[in-house]
């Protein structure tokens, strides 16, 4: 998976970030992100699902630089971002790698007009415009992304939560962006609005050529929108690949899952089906082995030994689960 | 519970008074109408108001110099003197009108000073974290612990003599810790606000992102440090006034205590003297207390009073017939 | 009294300087003993505030403005606190959204649920203790966690042990407001099967209120759908989602994207929910509605029944739009 080539857009190679937790007397490490390893392309949606405590939002959170590795590194259009350090090359690398927030009532500042984060990013990142020529980039930037150019001086207050989002979305547009990084921007809309604004990230994609690392814990969302995908538990990778090939024969029993639990409104749900009552665990100084293992119906003994590694079993389809590495051909049938 | 957003939002009206980036006008706009609603609101600014226009104008109401003993002393109430005249014949009404000048002075002074310290600080305290918040802090919380009357009492009585502006100094040094620990903690909070964080991903400095995205969203808390810290320096000056810690020769409402107390006029019937001079600081800080507590209200609709309505009988729909077709 | 709870006309509405605002219009509607009801609605529709108003936990600027909550024959409104505290937890209790807004922070588990059973009569120790233990196995805790202060459970827990204090004195009626939305999708899953089945095995009713229209289908026996403060639908919940008949409820099975089958683009419901404070003329779905004529400008249409559903919509009601039609690209079949 890490490979020596490094022509994607971006690639981020044995990532890991841990957190210093506990007082003075009892120093421990919280492993939120351990050993991940994966690439975006040009034009492409890299879905990144997990639930909480998968380290999804950490990862998100390195590439934006707002933490640091504590190893591994990340390659930006080849290039190793931990060698960005003057101000000008971070203004540069932000403004091609944005970040859009999940909480469309804290993301903007309330204080001020909407356009107000727009232009701020004009005058950072293409300080070359006069500023009559920012306001009509700033209403350009609206328009696509589907607001009139009419709301640019409302206050959020004005806005409903899904325009919200498409000013957060206007704002890392407004950079020329090359990767945005979205970190489950519609997980706290209403539902007939979510798919307003997964619309407008494919468009992105398709019009604009910009990739999207689409943050998410509904899988459903994700695979409208995503061409890959990228599945975490407990700050590691458990399965990635192509999204409709993982969705259709899922590899890893933690995908498995996690479809399970996307309700089909077409199906009639036993309720007496089987369902796992165990939650994500924080990983905090952990043991070897698979941290899948105890709510995992199908582990064996190396599970409990051996931390599992992504190895490819289809083209292009890769898993972390030393079941699925033992019988590459058929599919898991852990969660049904 | 808090109001659905939908009810409150007035969407679909254009903005059109201006384009500036700052919401300052916008939200004078808004102030202006909140005070119009609000009763605490406009009673408090009224009072403010009134005594603001004393102060910068007080020889248009009163046109004896309030230093000057050229009147019999003991006088009663009359036209001549509307509020009689002192134990040295000074013009009791004359001097209130004066003071009032004094106070204002330290009132506002006092009141912008702390806060603007205490905004610096606390901020900066939270904002930066790591070394500065604790030697800051460091610095905020001795100053917290230390008792403050005395502290205030002890400095003043050094300096004796000192006059207005040592009272000034001395009072804005010892109270600017309490406002820049709260301000501190609502810093903490909008840290991890996500807007923060957008401003930082967008490159913006440290220093910009603590002066125009963070402080702006604090007004609410920073007005309301203003107007306590003011009432504060009401009290506190006037009371050190009265002990005798000030300079008895400014003309002020606390030091027209003070020569109240000296000459006993309570007890000798002249009661005037003490009431009048109390009455105001009692006003003056009331004022300031209402627009604090408006200020609360406007920017908290959950305190704020619930109309009485006469209770309505609720009414009650004809019965319907059972619609069995409605069960699954 | 087959019915535990009958709404009749119940309107709600905000007590605000510019103008009272109603934020729930003329809402009936009936649970049946052990019925499961779900109430389904997006931001701003208004079911959060019915949900308050059914439980009398409503606080100033809101009010009751009309109608009735009959609770097992008794009209809640109106009560005062006194009186209603022999109906609260016992016969009905309340399970918010945020366990850990709900729960106090510096008591133990065990310690809440002792002040719960206490507010409401004066069992023994080891009352208290033995109920406090069954409960909480009722939910799937293992009853040490008595002694556990809320910071040291997980989400799930936290929730489910809301859900157990909820259950303290069986109660023929449970609301829930969202109880699910703050948790991670496997274990909102576990916990609507857990509601379920206490459901099942006890016998109380639940009115649960929810945005995740598709996660409630699996679960209640009826559907009510809100809009703009209105129920807009309202049907046994295999009817309505396999024949939506109004636009709303259609788009908002539309909105769902698939797992499997085909990918097909959505469209979702364009604009935004109306402010409750300026609604449209006429049917109050209507600027959105793809079906919408110009006659659902002018006629305000009430909530009639169609073909063994409740449904709120004047081209649905004067038959010009055929219950056939409307339903292209449905989810159904």
């Amino acid at each position: 998976m890490s490979g020596s080539s490094r022509t994607e857009l971006l690639q981020a190679e044995h990532l890991t970030r841990h957190f210093k937790i506990g007082g003075l007397l009892s120093r421990r490490t919280l492993h939120a992100v351990d050993d991940v390893s994966f690439a975006i392309g040009e034009r492409e949606i890299v879905a990144l699902a997990g639930e909480s405590g998968s380290g999804k939002s950490t990862v998100a959170r390195v590439l934006a630089r707002i933490y640091k590795p504590t190893s591994g590194e990340v390659y930006f259009e080849g290039k190793p971002v931990s060698r960005i350090r003057s101000r000008r090359d971070r203004l540069r690398y932000s403004g091609l790698v944005p970040m859009v927030f999940q909480d469309p009532f804290g993301s903007i500042n309330p204080v001020f007009r909407v356009q107000h984060g727009v232009l701020r990013s004009l005058k950072l990142h293409r300080p070359e415009l006069p500023g009559r020529e920012r306001a009509a980039e700033a209403a350009r930037v609206f328009e696509a992304v589907g607001l009139g150019a009419d709301m640019l001086e409302r206050f959020p207050y004005e806005l409903s939560g899904g325009q919200r989002q498409r000013v957060g979305f206007a704002q890392a547009l407004a950079m020329r962006p090359k990767l945005i990084l979205a970190d489950e921007p519609v997980s706290m809309l209403d539902v007939s609005i979510r798919i307003g604004l997964l619309n407008l990230m494919t468009e992105l994609r398709d019009t604009m050529g910009v990739s999207i690392l689409y943050i998410t814990h509904d899988i459903a969302s994700a695979r409208y929108v995503a061409d890959r995908l990228i599945v975490m538990y407990a700050g590691q990778i458990a399965e990635t690949g192509p999204i409709d090939e993982v969705l259709a024969s899922p590899r890893h029993p933690y995908t498995q899952l996690l479809l399970s639990t996307v309700p089909d409104p077409r199906a009639p749900l036993s309720v007496a089906a089987e369902t796992d009552r165990g939650e994500p665990p924080k990983v905090i100084d952990p043991s070897p082995g698979c941290r899948f293992r105890y709510r995992c119906p199908l582990a064996i003994d190396a599970c409990a030994q051996v931390t599992p590694v992504l190895a490819e079993l289809r083209p292009g389809h890769h898993a972390a689960c030393h079941v699925a590495q033992k019988a590459p051909a058929e599919a898991v049938k852990a969660f049904q | 519970m808090s109001i659905p957003l939908s009810l409150g939002q007035p969407a679909g009206e254009p903005r059109r008074q201006s384009t500036s980036q700052w919401a300052a006008s916008h939200a004078l706009a808004r102030m202006g109408r909140a005070v119009r609603s609000n009763r605490k609101a406009t009673v408090g600014t009224v009072l403010l108001v009134f005594f603001i226009l004393v102060a910068l104008f007080p020889g248009v109401i009163a046109k004896d110099n309030p230093s000057a003993d050229a009147y019999k002393p003991h006088l009663g109430l009359s036209t001549a003197h509307l509020l009689g005249t002192t134990a040295y014949g000074q013009d009791m009404f004359a001097q209130l009108v004066w003071g009032t000048r004094n106070v204002i002075i330290i009132a506002f002074t006092v009141g912008l000073a702390t806060t603007a310290i205490a905004v610096l600080v606390g901020v900066a305290a939270a904002y930066f974290g790591g070394l500065w918040d604790s030697s800051l802090g460091v610095l905020i919380d001795v100053l917290l612990v230390i008792p403050l009357f005395p502290l205030l009492i002890i400095i003043a009585a050094y300096a004796h003599g000192g006059g207005t502006l040592l009272l000034i100094v001395v009072i804005t040094v010892t109270s600017w810790s309490y406002t820049a620990r709260q301000l501190r903690a609502q810093a903490l909070t909008l840290r991890s606000r996500d807007f923060l964080e957008a401003a930082r991903v967008r490159g913006e400095r440290r220093l910009y992102i603590v002066v125009m995205e963070v402080i702006p969203t604090m007004t609410s808390l920073i007005v309301a440090s203003f107007l306590t810290n003011a009432l504060y320096a009401i009290l506190f000056a006037s009371s050190l006034q009265f002990i005798g810690l000030g300079d008895p020769n400014t003309v002020s409402w606390g030091t027209m205590l003070y020569w109240a107390q000296n000459n006993a006029a309570l007890q000798t019937g002249q009661p005037l003297w003490a009431i009048a001079p109390g009455a105001c600081i009692a006003v003056l800080g009331a004022a300031f207390a209402l627009l604090n507590y408006a200020f609360d209200e406007i920017g908290n609709p959950a305190l704020r009073p619930v109309r009485k309505r006469a209770p309505q009988p609720v009414p009650q729909p004809a019965p319907r017939p059972a619609r069995g077709s409605e069960r699954a | 009294m087959p019915e535990v709870l009958e709404v009749s006309g119940l309107s709600v509405d905000y007590v605000l300087d510019r103008g009272d605002v109603r934020a729930v219009d003329d809402v009936s509607f009936t649970v049946g003993r052990g019925e499961f009801l779900g109430i389904v609605g997006e931001s701003g529709c208004g079911k959060s505030t019915l949900l308050f108003a059914v439980a009398q936990l409503l606080a100033p600027p809101a009010r009751v403005a009309a109608g009735s909550v009959n609770f097992q024959g008794t009209n809640l409104v109106g009560l005062t606190d006194s009186q209603l505290s022999a109906v609260r937890w016992r016969d009905m209790s309340v399970v918010m959204q945020s366990a850990m807004n709900a729960l106090n922070p510096v008591k133990s588990i065990g310690a809440q649920f002792r002040d719960a059973m206490r507010a409401h009569g004066k069992p023994a120790k080891d009352e208290i203790e033995a109920r406090s233990a069954q409960v909480l196995r009722m939910v799937g805790i293992d009853p040490v966690h008595l002694h556990s202060y809320p910071h040291q459970l997980s989400g799930g827990m936290r929730q489910r042990s809301m859900i157990a204090m909820a259950l303290l004195f069986t109660p023929d009626l449970v609301i829930m407001d969202e109880p699910t939305s703050a948790l991670d999708v496997v274990a909102q899953r576990s916990l609507m099967v857990q509601i379920k089945e206490l459901q099942l095995a006890y016998g109380f009713a639940v009115i649960f209120v929810t945005h995740d229209m598709s996660l409630i289908s699996h679960f209640s026996d009826r559907l009510m759908v809100m809009y703009a403060g209105q129920v807009d639908e309202l049907g046994a919940t295999r009817t309505v989602f396999d024949r939506p008949l109004h636009p709303y409820t259609h788009g908002l099975l539309e909105a769902f994207p698939s797992i499997r089958g085909p990918k097909i683009p959505l469209k979702g419901i364009p604009g935004n929910p109306p402010d409750m404070a300026r609604l449209p003329s006429g049917c109050r779905f209507h600027p959105r509605c793809p079906h919408a004529v110009d006659k659902c400008g002018q006629v305000e249409p009430d909530l009639v029944e169609l073909d063994e559903v409740m449904v709120r919509c004047v081209r649905r009601q004067d038959g010009s739009l055929p219950v056939t039609a409307g339903q292209e690209g449905s989810l159904s079949r």
